[in-house]
């Protein structure tokens, strides 16, 4: 057990499914060789197939203390990068249209505000998605080489480059499929949860350059952290597929507004505009309470009453989305620890 | 493949029931141009060379047919991780020689794998990525390359025990020598399981694939007389890594 845990919130009302945080992510850690496919911070719409494709059905987790099998996904399943042929149309003087090449099969949000339909009406929200830094990681207790751990200090978990073998064992065991292989170096790697950028009191960049200002980030265990209210105190959070068994610290806002523009007067459980099995299956059976207690938050305010909760969620200001302290999280040395 | 492979089984087979398949195997043995294996038992004979290393490291070179090849059975290992999928043992032994040159142990390692399960893969650039516009790809996430390794104890063996079979024990380490078909060679050391690291040293080796069948051919330390060798086989195309392998026994070097 970690002495304290990092975790974040994400308010999945707020998501505009911009990307802003994958290309920030993209862009300081996975903009490398080998890396090509990796988006440790991705947002895929849903209902959807995610990335890499079906994560959510492939296998991996816990279960009656066990790990679980899964499949190891592959590159296609990530969606490769794929270049347009400018240079044939522009210079070459190819009378063809711009063409994708290679051909694309899948990437990164393939199925982009596609959706399903509720009734007659189509919906959708994002997920952005980062490694959940779990307390009970299926991922550290899969890998032979003890190249993976948690950081006693603030519970992220990292992988150690100098360890791994690239067994991806790791990868199969996640169930969020958020461990990747680099072929290039014959490793695998995660989200590291900005932990450099931490220790100097900043927050994590996908936190940090999101314009919907939906995340929060801060010690779990700090009780005057957004993180802490909103999962402990406010209890409306919820982390994803609680059911795999890996407690996750990543957790979310689950999406129920706006409501439906013909349910005048009506709750939201009564007319919802996405399906409640949706997130049912998503955040597991807490998920109506947490809806109900967030309508009911939601018409207090309508009716003249101050929200601490609801301005807390509205996050205006980096202050009240984010409490980094690295002045409480003493970094320990690792040196000796391993053979 | 199965030119190599079933010449070996027909062999087997030969060895067992002269009279009935003598005209058959004395054809098989002229198309591959084999010695018939020795009977290993539990000792491994290396033959003295006059033959240049460079010569003994293509596991081709003609040079190996003249020393005969002792035959090993393979294990294959039981399910280590909740998450393996089940396997097949389909290669059921080795083929192996040995020979001193130069002051080296020269190995030729021979044995049947119906998948080659090897690729290219770009080396990581010495320079940073920053700035650099091309950036190496990874080309697959979900292949495993077939690889070889020989072990052996880091001291001759004291009172005749040996350590264990599962990388050495603490206090007993073990030098691994092992190939990898897409990345290489890497010497490392143990000393019990879950605890092997690489030296940073590579060896010489050369492999070649042909007729279903791996010939490897690794250029070992002078290893002497009474140390104890075990040797593990790994099939790509099975998902094999880590301890996810073919092994032997230990066989003693005579």
């Amino acid at each position: 057990m970690s002495r304290h845990q990092y975790a974040m919130v994400m308010d999945l009302n707020k998501c505009l499914g911009c990307q802003t945080c994958t290309i920030a992510c993209k862009k300081l850690w996975t903009d490398r060789d080998g890396t090509q496919h990796m988006y440790w911070n991705n947002v895929e719409t849903r209902p959807g197939i995610g990335y890499p494709r079906q994560w959510d059905q492939i296998g991996g987790g816990w279960k009656d203390g066990q790990l679980q099998p899964s499949k190891q996904p592959g590159l296609d399943d990530y969606g490769a990068p794929w270049e347009f042929d400018y240079e044939q149309r522009l210079y070459e003087g190819k009378k063809k249209p711009v063409m994708a090449s290679p051909d694309p099969v899948s990437g990164p949000n393939w199925d982009e505000d596609v959706g399903s339909l509720n009734g007659d009406d189509n919906f959708y929200f994002y997920l952005p998605r980062i490694c959940n830094h779990c307390t009970n990681p299926a991922c550290l207790a899969a890998c032979p080489r003890q190249a993976i751990y948690k950081r006693e200090e603030d519970g992220i978990v990292v992988l150690d480059q100098d360890r791994c073998e690239g067994y991806r064992y790791c990868i199969a065991a996640c169930p969020y499929k958020k461990i990747y292989f680099n072929e290039i170096t014959g490793k695998s790697e995660k989200c590291i949860f900005c932990y450099p950028r931490l220790e100097k009191g900043q927050v994590n960049a996908c936190a940090a350059q999101c314009p919907g200002r939906l995340r929060f980030v801060g010690l779990l265990d700090d009780p005057n952290s957004a993180v802490h209210k909103l999962v402990h105190v406010y209890k409306v959070a919820l982390p994803l597929f609680p059911e795999k068994g890996t407690l996750p610290n990543v957790f979310y806002v689950p999406p129920f507004n706006p409501p439906k523009r013909t349910n005048y007067g009506r709750s939201i459980l009564e007319d919802p505009r996405l399906p409640l099995e949706y997130l049912l299956y998503l955040f597991g059976p807490e998920v109506k309470t947490i809806i109900v207690r967030l309508e009911e938050e939601l018409n207090r305010a309508q009716n003249g009453t101050s929200s601490e909760l609801l301005q807390l969620l509205i996050g205006r200001d980096a202050e009240t989305r984010y409490q980094i302290r690295p002045q409480l999280v003493q970094i320990q040395s690792r040196i000796g620890k391993h053979s | 493949m199965r030119k190599t492979c079933t010449t070996f089984l027909v062999a087997a087979i030969v060895a067992f029931f002269p009279p009935v398949f003598a005209s058959s195997a004395a054809g098989q043995q002229r198309a591959v141009k084999r010695v018939a294996p020795a009977q290993s038992g539990l000792a491994l004979h290396a033959s003295d060379s006059t033959v240049p290393v460079q010569t003994l490291l293509d596991p081709m070179a003609s040079e190996w047919t003249r020393i005969p090849p002792q035959r090993i059975a393979t294990n294959r290992t039981p399910r280590l991780y909740d998450t393996e999928a089940p396997a097949d043992s389909e290669i059921p032994y080795l083929d192996v020689r040995l020979a001193r040159a130069e002051g080296k142990l020269i190995l030729q390692m021979v044995w049947c794998d119906s998948t080659q399960d090897t690729a290219q893969i770009a080396k990581l650039p010495a320079a940073p990525t920053e700035g650099r516009p091309h950036k190496e790809l990874t080309e697959a996430t979900d292949r495993f390359f077939d690889s070889a390794a020989v072990m052996h104890p880091q001291g001759l063996p004291r009172g005749g025990t040996w350590p264990s079979l599962q990388m050495g024990d603490a206090g007993d380490p073990v030098t691994i020598y092992f190939w990898n078909s897409a990345r290489g060679t890497a010497r490392m050391q143990a000393e019990g399981r879950g605890t092997t690291k690489r030296t940073g040293q590579s060896f010489p080796a050369q492999a070649t694939y042909r007729d279903g069948a791996w010939h490897l051919a690794m250029e070992l330390d002078s290893i002497p007389s009474g140390m104890p060798l075990a040797f593990a086989i790994w099939n790509g195309s099975q998902q094999d890594r880590d301890g996810r392998k073919y092994f032997t026994t230990w066989l003693k070097l005579e």
